[in-house]
């Protein structure tokens, strides 16, 4: 045991840990030339230069705003269908799982190629809506597996026990399902950002440049930008999540019955 | 039964609704492929020689990095899921899943590339003459930049998809194994597989179809040719000429048919009775 | 008092074409306590889910207070269920549960809450969380929260049943106890006998879909109505389709006893203790039946006889009637 935990750490340290230090490391000196013989030039410059461009702050705040839009509408769409495959006890079950998760399977770059012209009909292409709406297909169906599955394992059973005692839908909902999910909502948090955040061609087919998310950003910055700007820029990126776990998780202590530092004392 | 029925139809709804998105943009993407001239525009790309190469790369390429992921994953979460359960070692492990594919590819550029940090520290360490000695391992015409990368980048989602199926195997199970005289290969024919076995194809069927049709690691850590799939469609649909888009919906819609028929057949393996059953109690 | 307070009327259910209830009629007086007893997987668990709503009937209604219910939902009924499982939310503390039954029934009043918290005998663990008290206590939180949206009538679905069996001795009592000092009208599931006879003034023998006999303990092992609840009950010796006889007139020896009676071989398979007696477990070889049945002595041989004297040989009442 001792002998695997020490396989473990190395690997997980190897693979892992080191990369990220290594990255920070760059993102906090000028870059490196340790072939030359120099050692590490410790600096803000990676962070000062990132942060004047004016189109970083624009893009992280559209990022942010299409990441809240998009996780509310996966929480939303993955409560009522998690919720609704464990009470469905019907055949077909199985195909209907996997429809669900088809949207994952099809390329996403078909989808929003093909939605291209209809988006621009309706006026919803060139906009933040659109962009909205096309990062919700490879975020929904893994929200939909993950709600499921933290539904199943709550049990039939539990989901009744309100019901017997006379509360209503949104009651049962917000009192019982809601706080027993917070695990779920934690993942999905991370994961529905997370791939948010990865979207460039889905963003620039369906904003057409016009919405400018982080990864527009970051791209055409790879031609002309050293790499203490570009480590900065990637750490930039594990922070959005990061952050905005923090946010969710403050507000999920406002859902009824959270364990907080001031409440049950005994 | 039936006032039941309804309302778990009316929880459907937003699920339904959302499926519109996706099943439209797929329709539509078929129906501008054709462009009202049949099948023309399929007939082109299957003569051309560009196009046949990048199927083979794309599907090669993904093939690759999809299988050593799962390998690599299984054997991870088999050999130490004892130490997942501890917060801190998951939250190392997945590491990479905070950032976004492209931001992890740079990541590898910034490693592995001729210029990049190892090549420069074998320098410094007298391992290497020159750092243009170092074997070129990222925008190479192997794709194995491209490999390593999603390798590296999907492995922590193969443990976190099968880790909840390794903490739900039941220890007895193996000791019953183990009793009626089985060995370590009884153990994972008998009791792992047949659990992990859905999980399995999902994790093939959703990694591949990713890396298959992913634009943005390609086009960030890859070539020019042999190219992706998803790179040459991208090209095709915002090239200089309006005429190629067809060409790119052609190209699409062949790569959704082809993972669709390949979701097909997994989900057909996986409803067989005798996996079912295996599968027992869990719905 | 002879108020009927919850009536089914010809309660069908079927499922994938199997008939799991069919024609089901029974009433509840106001505070009466019925214990529902049958073999496990005979429907007695569909038969509370219907009551309480959480399942539709194929046919038939429920009245309740003289005003039919059938089609109202779940937290629309005045009836309560306590699982098999005792359910509390993890994430309330055991008041907090119980407030929770009441707010959500609308019934709160905080001195109320503090009664019931007082009667299971939980006040000292008001503010633990359900994961940090034992079985016993989470079943008695799961009675009172049951009891604190004020309802008409309660069910339990074998609530005991997850216990260990000493601490399910002194929780029935409790439950019975608490149930009849509030007059309490409940319907009460079990597979065991015994239970039945503890928890319920009427007892409602249950098999295939259907009530084989209603009626006090003594009347049930005075007269049984069929073969299928004098099997059930175990108090007799089943000499057929239609006769029976106690199985406290039964008469065992090396020899015939009873010149007027009637005489089995059997052979003695095993000899267990209960409540300080031997028992003798029979297998009677004419009747190919098993029996069990105290004794004092002891047996010269493996062979006895087995006498019924002929004025013991009772027919089913169900035959008579």
């Amino acid at each position: 045991m001792i002998r695997k935990k020490a396989w473990f750490l190395i690997l997980t340290l190897l693979l892992f840990v080191i990369p990220l230090t290594a990255l920070l490391l760059q993102s906090l000196s000028a870059p490196w030339r340790f072939h030359t013989g120099q050692g590490l030039d410790w600096g803000w410059q990676g962070y000062a230069i990132l942060f004047e461009n004016p189109q970083l702050w624009e893009a992280t705040f559209i990022s942010i705003g299409i990441g809240f839009a998009v996780l509310f509408m996966n929480v939303t769409i993955g409560l009522f269908t998690g919720k609704a495959l464990v009470s469905y006890a019907y055949r077909g079950k199985a195909w209907l799982e996997a429809l669900l998760l088809s949207p994952i399977l099809i390329p996403s770059l078909a989808i929003a190629m093909g939605l291209h012209l209809f988006m621009i009909r309706i006026g919803l292409a060139d906009t933040i809506w659109g962009v909205m709406l096309i990062h919700l297909v490879p975020t929904v169906p893994y929200s939909i597996k993950i709600f499921h599955n933290s539904y199943q394992q709550m049990g039939k059973a539990m989901m009744e026990q309100p019901h017997i005692l006379g509360a209503g839908f949104w009651t049962q909902v917000f009192t019982v399902e809601l706080p027993l999910l917070r695990p779920a909502i934690r993942s999905l948090t991370f994961l529905t950002i997370v791939i948010s955040l990865s979207q460039y061609a889905l963003t620039a087919i369906i904003g057409g440049g016009r919405v400018l998310t982080l990864p527009l950003v970051f791209f055409p910055f790879l031609d002309n930008a050293n790499t203490s700007i570009m480590a900065a820029f990637s750490i930039w990126f594990a922070l959005i999540p990061l952050s905005m776990y923090i946010i969710i998780e403050v507000l999920m202590m406002f859902l009824p019955y959270s364990r907080l530092p001031w409440r049950n004392h005994r | 039964m039936k006032l039941f029925k309804n309302k778990t139809f009316l929880l459907f709804l937003p699920a339904g609704a959302f499926l519109i998105i996706p099943f439209y943009g797929f329709l539509y993407a078929v129906i501008q492929s054709l462009g009202g001239e049949g099948f023309t525009h399929y007939h082109e790309i299957l003569n051309s020689e560009r196009f046949l190469s990048s199927v083979w790369f794309s599907i090669r390429t993904a093939g690759i990095a999809t299988i050593l992921s799962i390998i690599l994953g299984l054997g991870f979460t088999k050999w130490f899921y004892p130490l997942l359960t501890h917060t801190s070692h998951r939250v190392m492990v997945w590491i990479p899943m905070l950032f976004p594919h492209f931001v992890w590819g740079y990541m590898i550029i910034l490693l592995l590339s001729e210029t990049g940090w190892m090549a420069q520290a074998f320098t410094a360490a007298g391992w290497l003459e020159d750092r243009s000695n170092f074997p070129v391992w990222t925008r190479d015409p192997q794709g194995i930049g491209i490999i390593i990368t999603y390798v590296w980048k999907e492995v922590p989602l193969v443990i976190l998809l099968l880790f909840p199926v390794y903490a739900s195997i039941r220890p007895e199970y193996y000791a019953l194994v183990d009793s009626l005289g089985g060995n370590a290969w009884h153990r994972f024919t008998t009791v792992d597989l047949p659990n992990l076995l859905p999980v399995l194809v999902e994790s093939f069927l959703i990694i591949f179809s990713f890396t298959l049709a992913a634009y943005e690691v390609p086009a960030l850590i890859g070539t020019t040719f042999p190219e992706m799939i998803s790179v040459l469609g991208y090209e095709w649909f915002y090239g200089s000429s309006w005429d190629d888009r067809p060409l790119a919906f052609a190209a699409m819609v062949l790569t959704s048919l082809f993972l669709l028929i390949l979701t097909l057949v997994g989900y057909f393996i996986l409803s067989r009775p005798r996996w079912r059953a295996m599968r027992g109690n869990r719905p | 008092m002879t108020q009927k307070k919850l009536e089914m009327k010809n309660i069908t259910k079927t499922f994938h074409q199997d008939k799991i209830l069919s024609e089901l009629t029974f009433h509840l007086e106001k505070g009466e306590i019925m214990s529902i007893v049958g073999p496990s997987g005979s429907g007695k668990t569909t038969l509370l889910r219907i009551l309480a709503g959480l399942e539709k009937p194929s046919d038939g209604k429920i009245i309740m207070n003289g005003k039919d219910i059938t089609k109202q939902k779940a937290n629309r009924r005045s009836i309560s269920l306590v699982f098999q499982q005792p359910l509390l939310f993890p994430h309330m503390t055991v008041k907090e549960n119980i407030v929770y039954g009441a707010k959500v029934s609308k019934k709160y009043k905080e001195e109320k809450v503090d009664s019931l918290l007082e009667a299971i005998g939980m006040v000292r663990f008001q503010n633990h969380y359900p994961s940090e008290i034992s079985g016993g206590q989470q079943q008695r939180v799961a009675l009172a929260r049951a009891m604190a949206t004020e309802p008409e009538v309660i069910l339990f679905d074998e609530p005991f049943s997850s216990l260990d069996p000493s601490l399910r001795q002194d929780l029935r009592y409790w439950v019975r106890d608490f149930l009849s000092s509030r007059e309490t009208t409940a319907v009460f599931v079990t597979h065991d006998m015994e239970e039945a006879m503890i928890m319920g003034d009427q007892i409602a023998v249950f098999e295939d879909g259907n009530f084989q006999q209603i009626g006090t303990a003594e009347t049930l092992h005075k007269s049984p109505a069929n073969l299928r609840v004098a099997s059930f009950l175990g108090g007799h010796l089943i000499l057929n389709d239609h006769e029976f006889a106690p199985l406290h007139d039964v008469q065992v020896g090396t020899k015939k006893t009873v010149e007027d009676g009637v005489n089995f071989q059997a052979t003695v398979e095993h000899i267990t203790y209960q409540h300080g007696r031997p028992i003798a477990h029979l297998y009677v070889i004419d009747l190919k039946k098993k029996v069990s049945l105290p004794f004092d002595g002891t047996f010269p041989s493996r062979e006895v006889q087995v006498t019924i004297p002929t004025d013991s040989i009772r027919t089913f009442s169900g035959e008579t009637l």
